[in-house]
């Protein structure tokens, strides 16, 4: 989660508020900003870090694990409208990339800023091509976007 | 019902530590802002 603390002030530039949340009560978490993420992020974790100790929440979202009692690493963006649009769900031994999660966020403003006329190519990062869907551009992909301009 | 991209998300309140306090928190609070919800296995794990 230090990893996201990091960003958060770019995060708040794009308008995105964070909620973290795992099974430990918010008593615990005070002890984990404490002692250990002040250690990693100047101020410590700047957003609300929840408590779901009954797994109520992560069922919601699909991501209890039930044999180990705990959450899975899920990552959700919620829109302004509260509609989820997008989620990754890992398994707890690999981390997120938040640059990633980051650059979702970006796309999807975009789409959003654009009333969905627009839309994202595959490794599509702000100020590259978007592309307009439409009778026009069905079969012509081609002539405006090839893999190689992924980056 | 589960989280489904393109639905809602499903609302919650639960208690949070949240810059020195405990106070709790309310998804439907941030209506109208993006969020961004991340749940990890537990607090003093490795990654």
């Amino acid at each position: 989660m230090s990893a996201v603390a990091d960003r958060y002030e770019e995060l708040q530039e794009l308008g995105v508020e964070v909620i973290s949340v795992s099974v430990d009560s918010h008593f615990v978490h005070k002890m984990w900003n404490d002692h250990e993420l002040t250690k990693m992020v100047d101020g410590g974790i700047p957003f609300h870090m929840a408590s779901d100790q009954a797994g109520n929440i992560g069922r919601a979202y699909g991501v209890w694990d039930e044999n180990e009692g705990i959450e899975l690493r899920g990552r959700f963006i919620i829109d302004p409208d509260g509609v989820i649009q997008a989620m990754e769900v890992l398994t707890p031994p690999v981390g997120r990339r938040i640059a990633e999660t980051i650059r979702q966020v970006q796309a999807y403003q975009l789409v959003r800023e654009s009333g969905g006329t627009e839309a994202t190519p595959a490794g599509w990062e702000p100020g590259d091509l978007t592309l307009k869907p439409g009778p026009d551009l069905v079969g012509k992909v081609w002539e405006v976007w090839n893999p190689s301009m992924e980056q | 019902m589960t989280a489904t991209v393109g639905q809602k998300a499903p609302d919650f309140t639960a208690p949070s530590y949240y810059q020195g306090t405990f106070t709790p928190v309310k998804l439907s609070d941030f209506a109208g802002k993006w969020v961004l919800l991340c749940f990890y296995p537990g607090d003093f794990t490795f990654v």
